[in-house]
């Protein structure tokens, strides 16, 4: 492989590659602001200035500059190499190129710094993006002097609300047109621009428009300083306080990896922010899977109820129990399987159902929605290709409520609370017993007569199968509400209570379990993080 | 410990068979049982006549009015009394007291709930919840403020790191109080309004250190030339 040096390191590349991006791939990482690896190339920020050491035998580029010498007191005639941006920098084979070793590099990147910070308001303390700013982290790492300029800083706008989400500061936008280029190259609605030049400069909002695209957030999640805050987040916690769980958004078949972001002292989930991957969101998530989060909290069933009335868990899963085990008398049990569900709950609740004698499955979830050609898929269920690769006999709910106005079944034994608008408006015939293991509020989980409280996604660990066949894990970032239970630890209960043996009882076991009843199909895992911090 | 180190000498002495223990140290001079002693009276005496002379001594003292004042003077020599909590000694200028939260010209907290202090907090005692100025405040969009303001005083170790971290002077602990006894540990949770409601010791609530509002001539940057 082709290869060209940093610092005398020999750093590998591939054709086509820049010096920053090449740098990252092998883990130096090279100071920048506007430099993005899911956007194009701006390079306005100047903060990854390297030196490109000139071919043997050349003369390197040089300008005439003027170096304050402290001890003649004086001005002196100086040569400075011409420094190149590295996030801009074609590779070449053999090209030497000096980082942290050269001085002129380092004293750039303080010239810069200072020059970025020259109006900036430094409230950090009232500012949100404090504790993961790239102002502070660069100011602490690069800048040897201290900001010199005495007169009054440039006042700009500031709480601007750009839209339903964003809100924009422009005294803290440091104008390196991320949220430009996110807007136009990602969400393809050049809705924002800058106007104005120089210390003037500012991002602004097309007349007429606003910035209501639905990866809105994502010119958030790329603003480098707190510019650009998120209506949502903005004034909530303080990101040092909050820790990360690596979660799969639960928004939609395309099953975006996220960063589950929770503060462990309170149990409370704050945000969701993009996880790396290459091979299904690459750095991006829509809007909608962004707020995904807050269906932690929202419409949840903390506890169990007996036709309608709330009882505690033990009480709840006996009467389950006892329901199910005259269904399995009775013979004419149907099957519920959610796609809202990972692929453990689903394989828990197919278990017990074949132990019970289930006689036909089905398969429910939420209704399909708004979908393009960037993230955003059409089924808005994260886990329906999983579903139908553990019980390839599963159809769609609406037959079950024919199914049930005919009376071809008597019992249904079902996982998640939803029904899409379809199977609504049915009567849904009359099942002697409705068993229902769900997390949230929904149709199904109103004509319960038996209701278990299961937990979310974020409240336990669980593998997701997306549109592309990809099973990955999403691990547990909170402790599970109310009286909710893992819904495969709800079904483990309800097994013990009607005497039948699974055949595992933890969850490795139920893993080992899962992995042999799948077979190869679909094998793959998640993909690892490349590491490129953006 | 003693007793077992005895027990184990003993018992070693005991297996090797040295006899009796040969007893180290100069042995308690007991008073001799004279019949001055046994009858008690000489002692009793001198005993009566200390308490007289001190009693003498305060008397003469409280009457031509030659006695230290506890409070004011220093510990001196004789008998100091401090009818505690009529009579308190004052404390030192940099105490550190009971919480309060400093106040700006209008009223309201100088706090901006940037959650400074409680990070800095060792004790894990300061609890904020932090808040946006309603639409139409001058303040909106800058500054956040904060909604709940709670220091548990029980939990708290009066280390004052809360005041070092706070960069806009808006928690001080110069009330010169200290947490009064309460008979639930509910009440030591001292919330927002409470904490507001405490002055310094120089009876003011708010602080020499000028705070500059958003839209006013002396918001940050045109004073920052004269300040360095």
């Amino acid at each position: 492989m082709a290869s060209f040096k940093i610092d005398g390191r020999e750093i590998p590349f591939e054709p086509g590659d820049t010096v920053i991006r090449a740098a990252a791939r092998a883990g130096i990482e090279i100071p920048h602001y506007c430099w993005h690896p899911g956007l194009s190339v701006a390079a306005n920020c100047r903060m990854c200035l390297v030196e490109l050491l000139p071919p043997p035998g050349r003369q390197a580029l040089t300008l005439n500059v003027l170096r304050w010498d402290p001890e003649k007191r004086e001005y002196v005639d100086e040569q400075k190499p011409k420094l190149v941006p590295a996030c801009q920098q074609p590779v070449s084979e053999g090209m030497e190129i000096k980082n942290d070793t050269s001085p002129h590099v380092r004293r750039a990147r303080s010239a810069v710094q200072e020059l970025l910070l020259l109006n900036h308001p430094v409230d950090c303390p009232i500012c949100d993006q404090a504790g993961e700013c790239r102002l502070q982290d660069y100011w602490l790492e690069h800048q040897a002097t201290a900001k010199r300029m005495h007169d009054e800083v440039i006042h700009k706008p500031k709480a601007v609300r750009f839209g339903p989400q964003i809100v924009y500061d422009a005294e803290r936008c440091i104008v390196c047109t991320r949220c430009v280029r996110v807007s136009a190259e990602l969400a393809r609605d050049p809705v924002l621009s800058v106007s104005h030049r120089g210390n003037l400069d500012e991002i602004v909002v097309s007349p007429g428009r606003e910035l209501d695209h639905p990866y809105s957030l994502m010119t958030e999640h790329v603003c480098p300083v707190g510019a650009l805050t998120a209506q949502d987040f903005r004034f909530k916690a303080r990101v040092w306080f909050l820790r990360s769980a690596q979660t799969i958004c639960p928004g939609c078949a395309t099953g975006c990896n996220a960063f589950l972001d929770y503060d462990p002292r309170t149990d409370t989930v704050y945000r969701h922010r993009p996880r790396e991957n290459p091979t299904v969101n690459r750095h991006w998530m829509c809007d909608e899977g962004m707020l995904s989060y807050r269906r932690v909290g929202q419409d949840r069933i903390l506890r169990g109820q007996i036709k309608g009335e709330e009882a505690v868990l033990g009480e709840v899963v006996r009467a389950a129990a006892k329901r199910l085990a005259k269904a399995r008398e009775r013979g004419a049990l149907a099957g519920l399987l959610s796609a809202q569900h990972s692929q453990e709950d689903n394989y828990a609740v197919l278990a017990l159902g074949r132990a019970l004698g289930v006689r036909a499955w089905f398969v429910t979830g939420k209704a399909d929605g708004a979908h393009d050609t960037i993230l955003r898929h059409v089924d808005k269920n994260p886990n329906r290709a999983g579903v139908l690769a553990l019980c390839p006999e599963a159809t769609p709910v609406e037959g079950l409520a024919l199914a049930l106005e005919a009376d071809e079944y008597i019992d249904l034994f079902a996982l998640g609370g939803d029904l899409p608008d379809a199977a609504l408006g049915r009567p849904f015939g009359r099942p002697k017993a409705r068993i229902v293991l769900a997390t949230h509020d929904g149709p199904l989980a109103r004509r319960a007569t038996v209701l278990l409280p299961a937990a979310t996604w974020a409240e336990g660990q669980g593998t997701f199968v997306n549109a592309q066949g990809l099973a990955q894990v999403s691990e547990r970032a909170v402790r599970p509400r109310g009286e909710s239970l893992p819904a495969w630890r709800l079904v483990l209960l309800l097994a013990s209570e009607l005497g039948i043996e699974l055949g595992w009882k933890k969850f490795g076991e139920l893993g080992r379990a899962l992995q042999g009843a799948r077979g190869a199909d679909p094998s793959a895992g998640t993909e690892p993080d490349t590491g490129v911090s953006t | 410990m003693e007793e077992k180190n005895e027990r184990r000498t003993e018992a070693k002495g005991g297996a090797a068979g040295l006899g009796p223990r040969k007893v180290v140290g100069t042995p308690v001079r007991r008073p001799e049982r004279t019949i001055a002693v046994e009858s008690y009276v000489p002692e009793v005496a001198r005993g009566v006549g200390i308490t007289l002379a001190h009693f003498l001594r305060n008397t003469k003292e409280y009457v031509s009015g030659q006695r230290p004042d506890p409070v004011l003077e220093s510990v001196g020599e004789g008998i100091n009394t401090l009818s505690y909590p009529e009579q308190r000694r004052p404390y030192p200028e940099r105490f550190r007291g009971l919480h309060r939260l400093t106040r700006r010209a209008d009223g309201s907290p100088r706090c901006v709930a940037c959650l400074c202090c409680s990070t800095a907090c060792p004790a894990q005692c300061i609890y904020i919840e932090p808040g946006e100025y309603p639409v139409g405040d001058g303040r909106r969009g800058y500054e956040r403020f904060p909604k709940r303001f709670v220091i548990d005083e029980v939990r708290c170790v009066f280390c004052g790191l809360c005041v070092e971290a706070c960069p806009c002077d808006a928690i001080r602990m110069d009330t010169g109080l200290h947490a009064p006894p309460y008979d639930s540990r509910d009440q030591f949770l001292f919330e927002k309004e409470l904490l507001m409601s405490f002055p310094g010791r120089d009876g003011s609530y708010q602080t020499e250190n000028p705070r500059h509002e958003p839209g006013d001539p002396t918001h940050p940057g045109i004073d920052r030339k004269r300040h360095q």
